[in-house]
């Protein structure tokens, strides 16, 4: 590994500061992907900002209809937390699929949604279940957070404070993972907010999306067999060793109708 | 890998063959180009900073530019070195055609990888390869474009 600069900030604005002093810094959260991409020698930052000092990105709460989740919240804490057990069950069993044990402990999902790999869990939470993630500028809706292959509406040195996620009234996760990283080949929470059903889609494509051929049909019907006529369009899927497009099209149509079947 | 684009570019034929052969346009529309040198052999040197996710690499690309037929068509052939990162090699046919004041451009990638972006990064080659390419044609359309129309451009 090269040589760099560590830091542990205990507040949101010395690490801001940090990162705007250095040549070419980048914020450590859980460091899952940052670290092993390090070892690798694949980056070499200047400066690594270590989030985890920062008292205001821990903790978990519910409020009116809300589960509020800080930004160092590892997987592992979202996944046995008794208030997101609770609230939206949903979103803990899927923290719960995230990676290995080693992952879940280590990971956090302020650094998963700054990543936005675009096999990652918590993206297709974020639009089915009509987050907002603040950070330290500002509010970003979850809707316009993901913009393509590994790029967010973040700007350089953003910093994300916490996730609200909004509880609907069901909702369910599927995913196909790949069997030796768990990441998922193709993922689909589907969230009945009393007739208004979102449906967030994971691994699939370049990045998160939701499929809004799937639910306007399931706005008509949420039944299973509803999705058998319906076609994402404007979406390239994404083909690679592990699936082609193709595969990955009908692996989404799959995992939808399993999770509306689940949730029903 | 293997891949294909279209893209329709608002300027005749002749405009768009003389900016894909200068070196100052390349550099401007391909992001994180640092430097790009056409050579005596016509070949061209380039070096760009990439950036994938995470990952942060320094690729070296000598691009050899064969079966010239001007306006119409050529074959970029291109080596690609990003050190410890790994390598990259492939071609890519382009063909130019005439559509009434615009050119339809046509692109053909075959290319394959090594090293440790093929080992490592299998899953995300084919996307980042995209990515690039559109976000190459976006900047090199607004080479054409005047300001008003450039949002009634189609894909």
């Amino acid at each position: 590994m090269h040589s760099f600069d560590y830091h542990k900030p205990s507040t949101l604005a010395e690490a801001a500061a940090l990162h705007q002093g250095a040549e070419d810094a980048a914020y450590l959260s859980g460091g899952q992907t940052l670290l092993p991409t390090m070892n690798q020698r694949l980056a070499a930052p200047s400066d690594l900002i270590d989030l985890a000092g920062i008292g205001e990105l821990a903790g978990i709460a519910t409020a009116s209809g809300q589960v509020c989740i800080g930004a160092c919240t590892r997987h592992a804490e979202v996944a046995a937390s008794d208030a997101v057990r609770g609230a939206l069950p949903t979103l803990a069993s899927l923290a719960g699929q995230i990676g290995d044990p080693q992952v879940r402990n280590r990971g956090a999902i302020g650094g998963s949604l700054a990543n936005s790999d675009p096999a990652a869990d918590y993206p297709a939470a974020v639009l089915a279940l009509n987050a907002v993630i603040h950070t330290d500028r500002r509010e970003i809706a979850g809707d316009d957070y993901f913009l393509g292959l590994f790029e967010t509406a973040l700007e350089p040195g953003e910093i994300i404070t916490r996730i609200d996620f909004a509880v609907p009234a069901r909702a369910a996760y599927q995913k196909f993972p790949n069997p030796a990283s768990r990441f998922a080949v193709a993922g689909v929470l589907v969230a009945d907010y009393s007739g208004d059903v979102r449906v967030g889609v994971t691994g699939a494509g370049p990045c998160a999306f939701r499929a809004l051929a799937f639910e306007a049909a399931l706005a008509e019907s949420l039944d299973p067999r509803a999705l058998e006529g319906a076609d994402i369009e404007g979406v390239i899927f994404n083909s690679d060793l592990h699936a082609s497009a193709e595969y990955r099209a009908h692996l989404v149509r799959v995992m939808a109708q399993r999770a509306v079947a689940q949730l029903l | 890998m293997e891949q294909s684009g279209e893209y329709r570019i608002l300027t005749k034929r002749e405009d768009v063959w003389a900016s894909l052969n200068d070196p100052e346009v390349l550099a401007k529309c391909i992001d994180g180009c640092q430097s790009m040198q056409r050579r005596e052999d016509g070949s061209f040197l380039a070096a760009v900073k990439a950036r994938v996710g995470p990952i942060r690499a320094t690729f070296k690309a000598n691009l050899r530019l064969v079966d010239l037929n001007p306006p119409a068509s050529y074959v970029i052939h291109a080596d690609v070195n990003g050190g410890a990162v790994g390598f990259a090699k492939g071609s890519a046919k382009v063909f130019l055609e005439e559509d009434g004041a615009a050119t339809l451009l046509r692109y053909e990638i075959s290319a394959r990888v090594g090293g440790k972006l093929a080992q490592l990064g299998a899953r995300l080659v084919d996307g980042a390869a995209r990515k690039m390419a559109a976000d190459f044609f976006a900047a090199f359309r607004l080479e054409f474009a005047s300001p008003a129309s450039a949002g009634g451009l189609s894909h």
